[in-house]
């Protein structure tokens, strides 16, 4: 245990304008679990890129069980047993389990015999937990099982060192649990184990140590048993980070509702995107749509604010029936809608803050750029934007900054008649660092209080939880669950996440609902 | 293998200098790639350049000829840069300038005799436009609803265009062709009160001030208007578009018009100005082709269009005049080679504007072990 599986020593990473890893020091032992732990744009994913050989040090150098070595590729370090986990998969569609673990494997003999194959394959399920049907085709698994398949082609090659990124965020909490005991399996065995996560969580109870970074230098290397939640925060944002949740006082039972679905239905691919959906959303409440991702949210999203037609039901904004009506429609009714896709949808790259801030502002025949560059200066100001100007290119935003210039459109005039009622946004502070993330959160609550129905759709429980009045979960396209966020475990959230409805078997194995 | 690696890496800085500066080196660049060229065929590069440009610029007839062939560049190339900055790739500007002589003189023929010139000229060129629109229609509406590559569809209908008006001068006995001519057909001539006045005794005429008017409509539209407005959020991203309920379909179908009807307007243009007649060989000259050279050496700016056009058409101009060089007998075609690498140096022009080009070492293990070890 004294020479390091695998290190960095003093690597830096530039890329154009950014300096992503600054003289990063990290080392993973055998057996261990070792987080990087961080915000988006740390440089988390910039150092497993240079352990795994996808990038090469601009400065410094890795190390293989103390020798220094230069690893070109993931083939490299596929080579030296370093193996990483994408947290966007790498498999193909159409071939079978076996077919994509061996794959590129430059160790395969000519001839192949699929028969070894797939016992190797079960054989490694079997030892690691990871029960896999080698024959099954990965058009046909689910997110987990398909993140099974990577860890497998890994174990398949040998790797003594596996990195995962951010393995955790596309799966349900009971597939989390069963992803840990694959990971407590691998140390056992005498993997190193490299965990990405942002999830604090997660972190202290899967890791042996942790490292810290922020703006892509190490704040911190501490063992989990030394520290607590609260101090990787602050490790984390550089200054002690406060955390409440704030409700809706008032009883919303009887206020107006704002914002009504009934029976709302979307066939894409001939499979229901969006199945028979109701939803009704009063004034002064925080509705949260939680679910993991690709179970509906976005066309549900889209279907609210008008922007695809359903096929069947229907969509009221401020009882003035908006169905099929067109983005225009539910825009005048009083909804604002501010799109997960920031730059690209809800904002235009290629154009200037003072252009985006007319996007979604009504037409006359000659545009208001006086009046919107008085907007956009507002704003800068009053939502503390990071920009060289008004007329800089919305491409040349962070992702707070560009959440909040979004949002100060959007929020515009809230609490006058012409102001939005509704304002529905998707994953609000995806992406953010804390702080600008905890600006957003106080933005949302601020409009509750000022009379607005707000909609929430997210894929992170956490946020949902700590936001929402309401908390309602969509599972393959229909509300899966509903209910007070205060009367709902995250047991019986989760539960939902995973498609087991409340009249099932609770107390199924881990196994049988994790599969 | 060389001893280093060769990488493209994106500027994050956009000075306005960087802008101007492109064009004018990538011109430098394609005289001296020509000038090679020239020099190979046994010519002085620089006696040429320098006849070149006498020709073209500084003699008097030499301006306003060059002017002259540089009003309908100047419409040819807004038609191209109104759709190429939304991304839509109108190619086909040369035949809806067929069309739009084709309208225009009709339009001149049956409408214009009587009325006064001003009116007459304005009935040309509205017929013109016309003419240019509905030439785009289909691809546009076949673009909208069917999304078809709107390069391909154009570039067709310009063919279509070009053998329709051959064939109602050289094919036919139609309103257009002058039946009292026997020995070589051509077209039926305008009258007088169809035509552009002229300036003094040259061959410039108000087309000219027309088409800058022009040039500066189509920077108000699309700098003030929501139209225009709407139709640079459909160009750089129509999830956006969708998003803010911009009717995409719509505003592709309308600029899609506008850049027909600035392509048929420069045949009417050319019609009233320069052939008075349908000319199919006064008029096949790849004025529309040129076009998409002027937008891009322009970047798609209004205003630099006309003194793109402006340079272009000098050396169009200057294409014949080389060909009577006292001792040197330049061929035609130098003209047009220019022309063609002037457009390549500029796309190249556009990467290295944009990018950095950046040369690391090649390093080897051994190398990066010894360096990252000492």
């Amino acid at each position: 245990m004294t020479t390091p599986a695998i290190a960095a020593v003093a690597a830096t990473k530039r890329f154009p304008g950014v300096l992503a890893n600054d003289a990063v020091d990290f080392t993973v032992f055998a057996g261990e679990v070792h987080t990087i732990l961080g915000e988006n744009g740390a440089g988390k994913s910039t150092l497993a890129a240079m352990l795994c050989g996808l990038y090469q040090p601009d400065e410094g150098h890795v190390e293989r069980n103390g020798e220094p070595t230069l690893l070109r590729s993931p083939r490299d370090g596929l080579a030296q047993g370093i193996g990483m986990v994408h947290q966007h998969f790498r498999l193909v569609d159409r071939f079978t389990v076996a077919e994509n673990v061996i794959l590129g494997d430059p160790d395969q003999p000519r001839l192949i015999d699929q028969s070894v194959v797939e016992t190797r394959v079960a054989e490694i399920g079997e030892r690691f937990g990871l029960p896999i049907d080698p024959r099954a085709r990965i058009a046909d698994l689910t997110v987990g099982q398909r993140q099974r398949v990577e860890i497998v082609k890994m174990l398949y090659r040998d790797a003594e060192v596996l990195l995962l990124d951010e393995p955790t965020a596309v799966l349900t909490p009971k597939e989390v649990e069963a992803l840990f005991i694959t990971v407590n399996a691998m140390t056992a065995a005498g993997k190193a184990i490299v965990f990405i996560s942002h999830k604090l969580g997660e972190v202290m109870s899967i890791s042996d140590r942790v490292t810290v970074m922020r703006a892509g230098r190490v704040t911190g290397e501490v063992a989990t048993a030394d520290t607590d939640q609260r101090h990787l925060a602050e490790l984390m944002v550089g200054r002690p980070v406060e955390s409440e949740t704030r409700r809706a006082t008032a009883k919303s039972g009887q206020a107006d509702v704002l914002l009504e679905c009934r029976g709302l239905t979307l066939s894409i691919d001939g499979q229901n995107a969006v199945d028979d959906v109701d939803i009704t959303l009063r004034r002064g409440e925080i509705l949260g749509i939680a679910g993991v991702a690709g179970n509906g949210q976005r066309p549900l999203a889209r279907l609210l604010a008008g922007i695809d037609g359903c096929d069947a039901g229907s969509v009221a904004v401020n009882g003035s029936s908006v169905t099929n009506h067109g983005p225009l429609a539910a825009r005048n009714a009083g909804l604002a809608f501010v799109p997960e896709d920031r730059l690209g949808t809800g904002l235009v790259p290629g154009l200037s803050l003072t252009d985006n801030m007319l996007l979604t502002r009504p037409r006359k025949f000659l545009v208001d750029r006086k009046g919107a560059r008085r907007e956009v200066g507002q704003a800068i100001t009053d939502y503390e934007i990071k920009t060289p100007g008004t007329e800089a290119h919305a491409r040349l935003l962070s992702g707070g900054n560009s959440q909040k210039v979004l949002l100060a459109r959007e929020l515009a005039s809230l609490g006058t008649e012409d102001g939005p009622q509704v304002i529905i946004v998707s994953s609000p502070t995806r992406g953010l660092d804390i702080g600008a993330a905890e600006f957003v959160r106080g933005l949302l609550h601020e409009a509750r209080e000022r009379g607005a129905a707000v909609l929430i759709i997210s894929e992170d429980l956490d946020e949902v939880r700590s936001l929402a009045d309401r908390v309602a979960v969509l599972y393959r396209g229909q509300i899966a669950l509903q209910g007070r966020t205060d009367d709902l475990t995250i047991e019986q959230i989760g539960l939902a996440m995973a498609g087991v409805s409340a009249d099932d078997d609770v107390g199924a194995s881990p196994a049988e609902v994790a599969g | 293998m060389l001893p280093f690696n060769v990488r493209l890496e994106r500027r994050m800085d956009f000075p306005w200098w960087r802008n101007a500066l492109t064009p004018f080196l990538s011109v430098l660049a394609a005289l001296i790639v020509g000038g090679a060229f020239l020099a190979i065929e046994g010519f002085n590069p620089i006696t040429v350049y320098r006849a070149l440009f006498d020709a073209s610029f500084t003699s008097k007839f030499g301006i306003t000829d060059t002017l002259t062939l540089a009003t309908p560049l100047i419409l040819t190339g807004l038609a191209a840069a109104i759709v190429f900055r939304m991304n839509l790739f109108n190619i086909g500007a040369e035949g809806q300038l067929y069309l739009g002589a084709i309208f225009g003189s009709w339009a001149g023929l049956t409408i214009s005799e009587g009325l006064p010139t001003i009116l007459g000229v304005t009935v040309v060129l509205i017929a013109g436009a016309i003419g240019g629109a509905l030439w785009a229609l289909p691809p546009a509406l076949a673009k909208a609803y069917l999304g078809t590559s709107e390069i391909i569809t154009t570039l067709m209908f310009t063919f279509i265009g070009l053998f329709l008006m051959k064939y109602l001068i050289f094919g036919s006995n139609s309103a257009w062709r002058d039946t009292e001519v026997a020995n070589f057909p051509q077209g039926r001539k305008i009258p007088p009160e169809a035509r552009f006045e002229a300036f003094g005794n040259t061959r410039l005429h108000w087309g000219l001030i027309v088409a800058i008017g022009i040039a500066i409509g189509i920077w108000a539209l699309i700098r003030f208007t929501s139209l225009g407005f709407d139709m640079n959020v459909v160009g750089s991203s129509p999830n956006a578009a969708a998003y803010a309920g911009i009717p995409v379909r719509r505003t592709v179908i309308i600029a899609l018009l506008i850049s027909g009807a600035l392509g048929g307007l420069a045949g009417a243009t050319e019609v009233a100005g320069r052939a008075f007649a349908l000319d199919p060989n006064g008029l096949e000259l790849g004025i529309g082709f040129t076009g998409i050279v002027v937008a891009a050496l322009a970047r798609y700016n209004p205003f630099a269009i006309i003194f793109v056009a402006t340079f272009l058409g000098g050396i169009r101009n200057a294409g014949l005049a080389l060909q009577s060089l006292p001792g040197e007998r330049v061929p035609v075609e130098v003209s047009l080679m220019l022309q063609g690498a002037i457009l390549l140096f500029a796309i190249g022009g556009e990467v290295f504007g944009n990018n950095r080009l950046r040369l690391t070492r090649r390093v080897t293990t051994a190398d990066a072990i010894a360096e990252a070890t000492a």
